[in-house]
């Protein structure tokens, strides 16, 4: 191998198809006489091959994307979070959607860290409702009470979300049969409880953005 | 950041190091967020994808154990799992289904090409530095040898080589994943 140095070094440009004409001219010319050249070729190459897949498959995210993620992480051990789009989208992770009334005497064996009482707005003058925030450590629960809602036609749902300032952070999806209650828990991240807002709207659509039909809305206080 | 492992990497995330959560997005962000672009089909989802992967690796890098699996095959499986995740949650909230997703139910990652990307990834970022970097010039950023020169202020012939050696070190690296997590299973 040390006879044709030159070569041999050429030969990772070479499975790149990144040479000059005439260095892979010259490379295929050697390689028609060297076994041991045409072995360490193809063994190059699907390295070559590999490397050319993923960077097929990558493609840079948004630059800002990196400091908001790392910058809205969960403390280690803190019950409060930085309010950010990262920490929404973990919210919106881990809530779980409850479709339907599921009506539960008492799941909750433990005190509420959160409470807000749910107003109406003129889209459902006598409805009403109530939301709360219990658990410990990383397993909250939420649940919402609501009454008085219109029901649910076809492919229409109610969302509940968590509101500070411009942001809302889905905490689930429920269905209002003809009674206009439901009874609703859903699991929770451990920061829910620091959302100064809670809001129903009414959806019907694929964005997954709260839509202008505001149903229900009122304060979330910390116990 | 550089040659330090995934593994070690891991650990220090557990102990809420967040610049041991900025290399690992440094290696992998980019392979989450594409294959998000490729399967889920748009740039709001894909990086809903990539902040989901990064923040349940955040919270469950306590429990990765590293003598189960290599951290390339844990995130691998993060973002398989999440993107289904993403698909299900769309049909869901909608009722209808529309994109084309590439996991369905019973079926992941048939042809097992994502799970090769993320091997190589972590290949890649064991490489040393002066290695990596005339690949990732090569084939991320799309230069040729005498760009790459240009650009690192290193002689052509020695990029030609480096390139070479590169290779080698990337197929080695990669031959010893694939028979250390052959031996072990």
């Amino acid at each position: 191998m040390s006879e044709h140095p030159d070569t041999r070094d050429l030969l990772g440009p070479y499975v790149m198809g990144a040479l000059e004409p005439y260095e892979e001219r010259r490379v295929e010319d050697h390689l028609q006489g060297c076994a041991s050249c045409r072995e360490e070729a193809q063994e190059l190459r699907p390295a070559h091959e590999r490397l050319a897949d993923l960077a097929y498959s990558t493609e840079a995210p948004p630059e800002d994307l990196k400091a908001r993620l790392v910058a809205g992480m969960p403390r280690r051990g803190a019950s409060r979070r930085v309010p950010t789009r990262v920490a929404a989208a973990a919210a919106a992770f881990c809530v779980l959607a409850v479709l339907g009334a599921i009506t539960i005497p008492d799941f909750f064996g433990d005190r509420a860290m959160a409470l807000a009482n749910l107003s109406p707005t003129g889209r459902a003058p006598g409805a009403g409702g109530e939301v709360s925030i219990r658990g410990t450590g990383e397993n909250m629960e939420m649940r919402i009470e609501v009454w008085g809602l219109p029901p649910c036609k076809s492919e229409h749902y109610y969302e509940l979300w968590l509101v500070e300032g411009d942001e809302r952070v889905s905490a689930g999806s429920f269905a209002v049969g003809q009674s206009g209650r439901v009874d609703v828990r859903m699991n929770a991240p451990n920061f829910a409880a620091s959302y100064p807002r809670v809001g129903v709207t009414a959806e019907n659509d694929k964005d997954p953005r709260a839509s202008d039909a505001k149903m229900l809305s009122g304060e979330l206080h910390e116990l | 950041m550089d040659r330090v492992e995934d593994e070690v990497l891991v650990r220090r995330v557990a102990s809420g190091d967040e610049r041991a959560l900025s290399g690992l997005y440094d290696r992998y962000a980019g392979l989450v967020y594409g294959t998000g672009l490729r399967y889920l089909g748009d740039r709001e989802t894909a990086e809903e994808l990539v902040q989901d992967v990064f923040t349940s690796v955040w919270k469950n890098a306590a429990g990765f154990d590293p003598t189960r699996a290599s951290f390339a095959t844990w995130v691998y499986r993060i973002t398989r799992n999440r993107a289904t995740d993403l698909i299900r949650r769309r049909r869901a909230r909608v009722g209808t289904v529309y994109g084309e997703p590439l996991f369905e139910t019973g079926e992941t990652d048939p042809s097992g090409e994502l799970s090769r990307n993320f091997d190589v990834a972590a290949a890649l970022s064991r490489l040393t530095a002066v290695h990596r970097e005339v690949l990732v010039l090569a084939y991320f950023h799309g230069l040729s040898q005498r760009e790459i020169s240009d650009r690192t202020a290193t002689p052509l012939g020695t990029v030609k080589s480096r390139t070479t050696a590169a290779l080698r070190s990337l197929r080695e690296t990669m031959r010893f994943d694939e028979d250390r997590w052959s031996a072990d299973e």
